[in-house]
């Protein structure tokens, strides 16, 4: 048997006192009432015969009592194993260094090389040790395995050449999913190297903490009980940080001028020196001055850049740090959109459809539309079919035209075809290659309503949220009825009340087919009047592979869609801040390099678009992160200290006592015993004081 | 049945009486006659000068005498003043302070210290009721808890002695309060005896008495004290209790009666040195001594006291004629 808290059984020595009171008590039972003590000092009673204890029961019971207590409170247990097995099994150790962007401050990433050699002095032949970078995602540099694999005179010095090649980036801090990553790879090695016995597992976190790294991942992990976080921090001299971020106008499609002022917040640390900041256009000298008192941000209105079409640095002065004191501003540059229309409308008719759907296409800042109408009995150009990024067909055309429709289609194109009238069933076998295709025209008493609508589909997506998903107030007074089962793959979109589809999609090849049974003139119907008409549209055209009001600002590391206006189909490269060009492969439509801050070119076809990557603003917050924010979340915290890392060995002892001791709960039985004993102790000093003696006035 | 004795068997063979036999009378009265036997009237002197047949001075009136002393029939014959004083044995205005504080209420010889204490009062009240001088009684604690003031007639001396047969059951001994209340209530000069344990903080003790004494009364003061409180010769250790504020104390009185005997010493002599310095008569009694040696050694006081008086008159007048 051991004992968690041994030192408890100290007051085992307690007993003393229940001997010495029962010895005392010999000599003062006598009980004398004396006039006054004002000329009386009280003795140390003494004992004259030491040998001699009054009523030994009772003593027993007592010193027992103080026993069982001591014990009770120094958890006993019964060890399983011997401490030492564990003492003599090498340790696991991750080095976890923070390579994020506010790691460029000046200093910081020579003291994180130094803390890294002040680890490895305390590292042991026995340890197993992995190097773990990271910044918004982890990187493992040396494993477990390729540390026990290098010489053991080598190994310290194969961790600092590693990090020697390393330096800090630019991307923001996930602390939470490094931690994760680190406490998962000791773990992961315990599993596969069944050589080595479970030692103690120690994470040494190195780097500055910051308030801005992210710990929500730690939210959904249970961290290790035995796993033991070791912060050894880093610190800037400069205590002064301003960071600046553009608090993005969200209804930029409203503003297509471009002539609005940019807000920007400005922050500043808590334990700033320096309150007055300036902003200001990289190519020029006006300066907004800016005042923000330490630990507060504010937004400011800066004047728009110069020529919106020209790429843009909003620079930052007046603090210590310039790592985040950059903004860069990509050009605001309009999309140009492409939009076929074949049909025999005029596009001044307000009975025809073109008339609506050219309303509906507007110019806005991130969209230029081009509406082209086409007769349909007119030939179709390759070339104006094959750049158009949505067709829109309403009236019959020949063979001829049909057989570029579909090209277009199987090649990955989008076509709203909607059925003017019973005779558009070729036209619909033929764009979908089907057979003989039934269609007729409805039979409506006074109108037809959409009944059933398949929000799920990416079309409809936008109407999903039940505030916008009323359609019930669109009238259709005409519409076509068309038998589905001769249509392969077909997906509805919508029905009617009377359960005939309204609206329905057939994929071709590697695009799609939309059909509208019913159209959007007044002859037809009130939807082009309804408010869901300019939504619908704009996500068919969204639908087509037209991005629209994308963000054109991202930070470090983020993915970045690169379909562009050429459509994913096209020959696209990216060129880098630094001038360097990344080609895309085939298929791959994101850009994953955004590891610098600047302003990246999407080339394609002989066009350009432009994003800008900047720092996370959350690396700009350089005020110290509290322990306690770690601790809440369930980390083992250790104080920083060359001397924590030799203190593992005890910890861990000591935590595997308390799980054994938390299994055993042997303290409980122990408080039983020594709950009867009291009781016992209870009955016979009852028994034994009751012939009370106290005398008045004896004499001497 | 135990048999009581009557005064005069309570005489031991030096004559003396013994205390604890006197003690067991029941009647305080019948105490105080026992000890009182044997005692002449008209031993002391009144300590102040009143209206009596018996001459003590005569003499020329001057400027600034009183003129109630002065002798009109003289006048009438002589034409001359003269002044005349007496020696008054009657208008001894006396006033016994008793101490019923808890302490008092100890005793280890069979009898407290408050009875001894209120048989020694009803010895003094008995003697002076013979010569004719008025008797009152104060009892105490930290405050005056009932008050006679003096009377000459048999009903009351009963009265008197019904009052002190009561056992003390008052408070913490606080000499202050009282003292200071019966100088503000006695506009006449007159004896005070106080009869006290004076187990209090001897610190204030002079300015206590000092308030007596400045309103130009005569005290004494008897201190009673139980032979085991002057010798503290327990000789087992016990838990002791203080009767006056009932803590209790882990006592081992071999080890601690020396310190106990210096730290008694040392108050004795602030009270004796107190009384002196204020010309107060003091009286230490062992609850062991003899009443008559009590009333002896008080007798022995008075009378030297009033030679002092007389002498000083004397100086004083032949002093004015010079």
């Amino acid at each position: 048997m051991s004992f968690l808290y041994p030192l408890f059984l100290a007051g085992i020595a307690a007993i003393g006192v229940p001997i010495v009171l029962h010895m005392i008590r010999r000599h003062t039972r006598k009980r004398v009432t004396f006039s006054s003590l004002m000329f009386v000092r009280t003795t140390a009673p003494r004992l004259r015969n030491r040998s001699r204890v009054e009523n030994l029961p009772l003593l027993i019971l007592r010193c027992l009592l103080l026993i069982l207590l001591a014990v009770a409170f120094a958890r006993p247990l019964f060890s399983r194993q011997e401490p030492e097995t564990v003492v003599r099994a090498g340790r696991r150790i991750v080095l976890l260094v923070d390579t994020s962007a506010s790691m460029r401050r000046t200093g910081l990433w020579g003291q994180a090389i130094d803390e890294v050699r002040s680890v490895l002095r305390d590292v042991e032949p026995m340890d197993r040790l992995c190097l773990i970078t990271f910044d918004r995602s982890a990187r493992i540099q040396i494993g477990f395995e390729q540390w026990a694999g290098l010489d053991v005179s080598q190994r310290a010095a194969a961790v600092i050449d590693c990090l020697s090649d390393l330096s800090a980036g630019w991307a923001a801090t996930d602390l939470g999913r490094a931690l994760v990553a680190a406490a998962e790879a000791v773990e992961d090695d315990e599993v596969h190297d069944d050589r080595q016995p479970v030692g103690p597992r120690q994470i040494v976190l190195i780097g500055d903490v910051q308030q801005g790294s992210r710990l929500n991942a730690l939210h959904a992990y249970e961290w290790p009980a035995t796993t033991e976080l070791v912060v050894r921090p880093v610190e800037s001299r400069g205590l002064t940080n301003a960071t600046l971020e553009w608090v993005v106008h969200h209804d930029r499609l409203t503003s297509p001028d471009g002539s609005e002022a940019l807000r920007i917040r400005v922050s500043n640390s808590s334990e700033a020196t320096t309150e007055q900041f300036q902003l200001r256009w990289d190519a020029h000298d006006a300066r907004t001055e800016i005042y923000v008192p330490p630990g507060t941000s504010h937004v400011v209105q800066v004047p728009p850049p110069p020529d919106p079409s020209a790429t843009h640095r909003l620079i930052l002065s007046g603090d210590d740090h310039d790592f985040d004191n950059t903004l860069y501003i990509a050009p605001r540059l309009q999309q140009p959109i492409d939009i076929l229309y074949i049909g025999r409308d005029d596009p001044n008719d307000p009975q025809g459809m073109l008339f609506y759907l050219r309303q509906a296409f507007g110019v806005t800042s991130a969209l230029h539309a081009r509406v082209t109408s086409r007769r349909s009995d007119g030939a179709l150009r390759v070339d104006e079919v094959a750049t158009a990024h949505l067709i829109v067909t309403t009236d019959v055309t020949g063979a001829e035209n049909l057989a570029t429709l579909r090209r277009h289609i199987e090649t990955g194109g989008t076509i709203l075809l909607v059925m003017p009238s019973a005779q558009a069933a070729t036209m619909l076998s033929a764009l979908t290659g089907g057979g003989r295709i039934e269609l007729q025209e409805a039979d409506i008493d006074r109108y037809a309503m959409l009944g059933r609508m398949e929000f799920a589909h990416p079309v409809l997506s936008a109407f999903s949220d039940p505030r916008f998903g009323d359609f019930t107030k669109v009238h259709f007074w005409r519409h076509r009825r068309v038998d589905l089962a001769g249509l392969p793959d077909v997906r509805v979109l919508a029905w009617y009340d009377s359960n005939d589809p309204a609206w329905f999609e057939v994929p071709v090849g590697s695009g799609a087919l939309l059909v509208f049974t019913g159209g959007w003139h007044p002859a037809d119907s009130d939807l082009a009047l309804s408010s869901k008409f300019v939504p619908l549209l704009y996500s068919i055209l969204e639908y087509g592979g037209v991005r629209m009001g994308t963000q054109a600002q991202y930070v470090v590391g983020d993915p970045v869609p690169v379909t562009g206006p050429a459509g994913p189909q096209r020959d696209v490269r990216v060129r880098k801040p630094d001038g360097a060009a990344v080609a895309l492969d085939a298929g791959v439509e994101t850009f994953t390099q955004t590891d610098v801050p600047g302003i990246y070119g999407v080339e394609s076809a002989g066009e350009t678009t432009w994003f800008a990557v900047n720092v996370a603003a959350s690396e700009g917050r350089t005020d110290p992160m509290p322990f306690e924010d770690m601790e809440r979340l369930g980390l083992s915290m250790k104080t920083p200290g060359p001397a924590a890392i030799g203190q593992v060995a005890k910890t861990m002892i000591h935590r595997g006592l308390v799980e054994t001791e938390n299994q055993q709960k042997l303290w409980r039985w122990v408080l039983v015993a020594a709950s009867v004993v009291l009781l016992m102790e209870i009955w016979l000093a009852g028994r034994l004081t009751r012939p009370a003696t106290e005398s008045q006035g004896e004499q001497p | 049945m135990t048999e009581v004795p009557t005064p005069s068997e309570s005489r031991t063979t030096s004559g003396m009486i013994d205390p604890a036999a006197l003690m067991k009378i029941r009647s305080m009265e019948l105490r105080a006659k026992g000890v009182v036997q044997g005692f002449l009237r008209g031993i002391h002197r009144s300590p102040y000068h009143g209206f009596s047949a018996e001459f003590t001075e005569y003499r020329q009136y001057s400027a600034g005498d009183d003129p109630r002393y002065v002798d009109w029939r003289v006048y009438a014959r002589s034409d001359r003043f003269y002044i005349k004083k007496f020696e008054d044995e009657t208008n001894l205005r006396c006033h016994l302070l008793i101490d019923h504080s808890r302490s008092m209420g100890y005793g280890s010889i069979g009898y407290t210290k408050g009875q001894y204490a209120g048989t020694l009062a009803a010895t003094l009240a008995y003697f002076l009721f013979r010569q004719g001088d008025a008797v009152g009684l104060a009892t105490f604690d930290d405050r005056i808890t009932q008050y006679m003031p003096p009377r000459n007639r048999p009903s009351y001396l009963r009265r008197l002695m019904a009052a002190l047969e009561a056992d003390p059951q008052g408070r913490a001994t606080d000499l202050g309060p009282p003292l200071q209340r019966l100088a503000r209530m006695l506009t006449k000069r007159g004896l005070i005896v106080l009869v006290s344990d004076l187990l209090t903080s001897i610190d204030w003790l002079e300015s206590d008495l000092g308030y007596l004494s400045a309103g130009g009364h005569d005290v004494v003061v008897f201190q009673v004290l139980d032979p085991a409180e002057l010798n503290f010769d327990f000789d087992a250790p016990a838990l002791f209790r203080d009767l006056e504020s009932g803590r209790d104390m882990y006592v081992d009185p071999p080890a601690a009666q020396k310190g106990y005997k210096r730290m008694l010493e040392a108050h004795l002599d602030k009270a004796r040195t107190a009384c002196r310095r204020l010309g107060i008569d003091y009286h230490l009694f062992a609850t062991d001594r003899s009443f008559d040696l009590a009333l002896l050694e008080f007798l022995q006081d008075r009378m030297r006291r009033h030679k002092q008086q007389v002498r000083r008159m004397r100086s004083a007048t032949a002093g004015r004629r010079t």
